[in-house]
């Protein structure tokens, strides 16, 4: 193994997560954002949700990257690879969360909203005793894997030239050869990432539903 | 499938109005000169994997001929040859980083060539260069001309002078593109490529290091070319400094400078002053 | 220059990349799906090991990005003398890749079939492949074309990440047109816009697929 690999790629990894923890973050707000939208009653703002994530859906987050990177020096403004790259991963994330929200939201059964209505709850109320609970519950395993998701597209942005975990052995290997070693350290150093964050995700989701905060009780 | 077809039509008109919007926002009033003396620091752009010119050694620190150059700039401005930060790009995202004025300036082995002016300015060259091509020895390339056949590929850069030099020198040879030189480089290495075109020094410098595998072709594609540093275009007052800054290098009052740089990474002396012998 | 006219003029320029793109997501969607049905056939018949085993298959590609065995396969292979071309290089990957999670796919859908289906075949006779062959795998199929429909159209994104290795797919098409040209902006818009549409086309050709099928 090439002198100060380790290093290398441990700094890579550092930054590849913080670049994911400021998408997940920023995502999950503008998802909220979104996923409100998606319940309006206005048919118009629906509509933009519905845009919204169709073309973040359907194009391809290299693209995406792209166009942000390349076409933003058109719109005069200032960015460098490091602001572009999050905020590309924050529209990004932005939309897979907000269909997570919003199958969350979908999929509380009827008779809970009735009977909500029925005790003449304020809609804050309502929402943070009856539907947070359940949202969290049926929401947290697709959410801790958009989570997952959004480490392993913090890879892509290494070809914007993005400084992280990927681009670091990129660089270890054009400049050693050994191919092999550094791309496989790079998968060890991705799995112990996205692995710890799938574990995490499940021993929260044990903890909630103990704890009652799911809506019932253990 | 009628709403998919409506979400085209959405999405469609959701970019129309972006395009709309985009209209170019007038020119900047302060020149960079005024920004980078207020700001105290340079902020450079480079390319990172193009030896000697800009290239990581083994300790991770990104040195060469280039990155000298730019520190004997920020000398001039500041004093200080550390008051440099640099950024790394791979190769198309050297023109971005200067047009969104992220960078000051920018180096690392960039050629000048007359399309590319149209988009950042450049100084006088700063350093002959020359395209040459490198060959792998276990493909028995020993001429350009060799190199013009349906068996072989070469590996190149992706800007479009690259693409050029391929159609008109080798048109039957395939081609691979990158967007960096390293990788250029590890395609040859790992037998992905036979050769690839990059600037005269690299190539003799990764020749130099791997004697055993790799070699120099000898003459270059087209003519000897100047390398210089570029920056946005439009900003005289910054264009004209720059370019005083490397005339004086090259011709005038910074050449002990300049020679000592040129020494240290090409291993001869630079050329002459003037063409003439100065009194 | 405007819009429109850039689109006209470079607009043919694109038909390479489109066709790069929409080969090698067919070809490596297909080798996904078969790769999917070996695994699930590995899971089923070799025991505990065999589960063990496609169970660690399926948490290395789901836990690493697609971008490392793109390289990998790529740069690495000639280097032990497997120098395969740029698109299989790239297909492989995907394969590999999406496999994991076609194999997933497959297996949710299997507790879809009635129990009882497995006791009538063991009562008939039937040995274990031709079983899988004749009941297990036709049903789990059509069950599972929306999820697969979706998992395609993940791949056909990926194939953008194919132009890291040197494929002159849609992608790396607009890199090149935007050296070229420098018009960034109108470069990728239209790439965007022919992505949006390889995707709206799949996705009807799954729903078209998926009413088909359970109408029967």
């Amino acid at each position: 193994m090439p002198p100060g690999t380790l290093q290398l790629l441990a700094q890579g990894a550092i930054v590849s997560l913080l670049l994911a923890a400021s998408a997940i973050v920023g995502g999950t707000l503008l998802a909220i954002v979104l996923a409100v939208m998606a319940f309006s009653r206005l048919a118009a703002v629906r509509a933009a949700y519905r845009v919204y994530v169709y073309v973040v859906r359907g194009t391809p987050l290299l693209v995406l990257a792209l166009l942000l990177f390349y076409a933003l020096p058109a719109l005069d403004l200032r960015t460098g690879p490091y602001i572009a790259g999050t905020l590309v991963l924050i529209i990004y994330t932005a939309a897979l969360f907000a269909e997570v929200f919003r199958g969350g939201v979908l999929a509380i059964p009827r008779p809970q909203w009735e009977s909500a209505r029925s005790l003449g709850l304020p809609p804050l109320a309502m929402f943070r005793k009856i539907v947070a609970p359940l949202v969290t519950r049926y929401t947290l395993p697709p959410y801790v894997n958009v989570c997952v998701m959004t480490v392993k597209a913090s890879s892509v942005l290494s070809i914007i030239s993005v400084w992280e975990l990927t681009l670091a052995a990129r660089e270890i290997i054009e400049r050693t050869f050994a191919v092999f070693t550094v791309l496989g350290l790079a998968a060890a150093f991705y799995f112990v990432m996205c692995f710890g964050i799938d574990r995490l995700g499940r021993r929260l989701e044990r903890h909630l539903a103990l704890r009652g905060f799911a809506g019932e009780r253990a | 499938m009628k709403v998919s077809r409506v979400y085209n039509v959405l999405a469609a008109g959701v970019v129309a109005l972006l395009l709309a919007a985009s209209v170019p926002v007038g020119a900047e009033e302060k020149s960079r000169m005024d920004v980078v003396l207020e700001r105290g620091k340079l902020i450079v752009v480079t390319l990172t994997t193009v030896p000697p010119f800009a290239f990581n050694d083994d300790k991770g620190q990104l040195v060469g001929f280039d990155i000298d150059i730019a520190r004997l700039v920020a000398t001039a401005l500041f004093k200080d040859p550390n008051k440099v930060e640099f950024v790394s790009v791979s190769a198309e995202g050297r023109w971005p980083a200067i047009e969104s004025g992220r960078a000051d300036m920018g180096v690392g082995g960039t050629t000048t060539y007359p399309d590319r002016a149209i988009r950042v300015a450049f100084t006088r060259p700063f350093v002959d260069s020359g395209i040459s091509v490198l060959v792998s020895k276990k493909s028995g390339i020993k001429s350009l001309k060799d190199l013009d056949q349906e068996k072989f590929t070469i590996a190149n850069l992706n800007n479009p002078q690259m693409a050029d030099r391929a159609k008109r020198f080798f048109p039957r040879t395939k081609v691979l593109t990158f967007d960096t030189p390293s990788a250029q480089f590890l395609a040859v290495k790992s037998g992905r490529a036979n050769a690839l075109q990059i600037d005269t020094p690299a190539a003799e410098y990764w020749a130099a290091q791997n004697k055993d595998e790799m070699d120099v072709l000898p003459g270059l594609l087209g003519a000897s070319q100047n390398n210089g540093i570029f920056l946005r275009t439009g900003d005289f007052k910054w264009w004209l400094w720059l370019d005083t800054a490397v005339a004086e290098m090259r011709t005038g009052s910074w050449y002990p400078q300049y020679s000592e740089i040129y020494h240290k990474w090409f291993g001869k002396n630079p050329p002459p002053q003037k063409f003439y012998n100065p009194q | 220059m405007g819009f429109a006219r850039w689109a006209a003029i470079y607009g043919p320029t694109y038909a390479t990349g489109l066709a790069w793109t929409a080969a090698t997501a067919l070809a490596a969607a297909g080798g996904a799906i078969v790769w999917g049905c070996v695994l699930l056939l590995i899971r089923l018949s070799a025991g505990r090991w065999g589960a063990l085993g496609v169970d660690g298959y399926v948490q290395l590609f789901r836990n690493t990005p697609v971008l490392l065995p793109i390289y990998l396969i790529y740069f690495a292979f000639p280097m032990i003398g497997l120098p395969w071309p740029a698109v299989v290089c790239g297909a492989l990957a995907l394969v590999l890749q999406n496999g994991a999670y076609v194999s997933e796919i497959l297996r949710g859908s299997m507790n879809a079939i009635d129990r009882v289906q497995f006791d009538a075949a063991r009562s008939l006779g039937l040995a274990p492949w031709n079983t899988f062959r004749k009941i297990v795998l036709p049903q789990v199929l059509v069950y599972s074309i929306p999820a697969l429909g979706n998992q395609t159209v993940l791949l056909l994104k990926d194939t953008s990440l194919l132009s890291a290795i040197s494929i002159t797919e849609l992608t790396m098409q607009a890199k090149l047109l935007t050296e070229q040209t420098g018009a960034a902006y109108e470069a990728f818009i239209v790439v965007a816009l022919l992505y949006l549409l390889l995707v709206s086309g799949t996705e009807v050709v799954f729903r078209a697929s998926h009413r088909a099928v359970r109408w029967r």
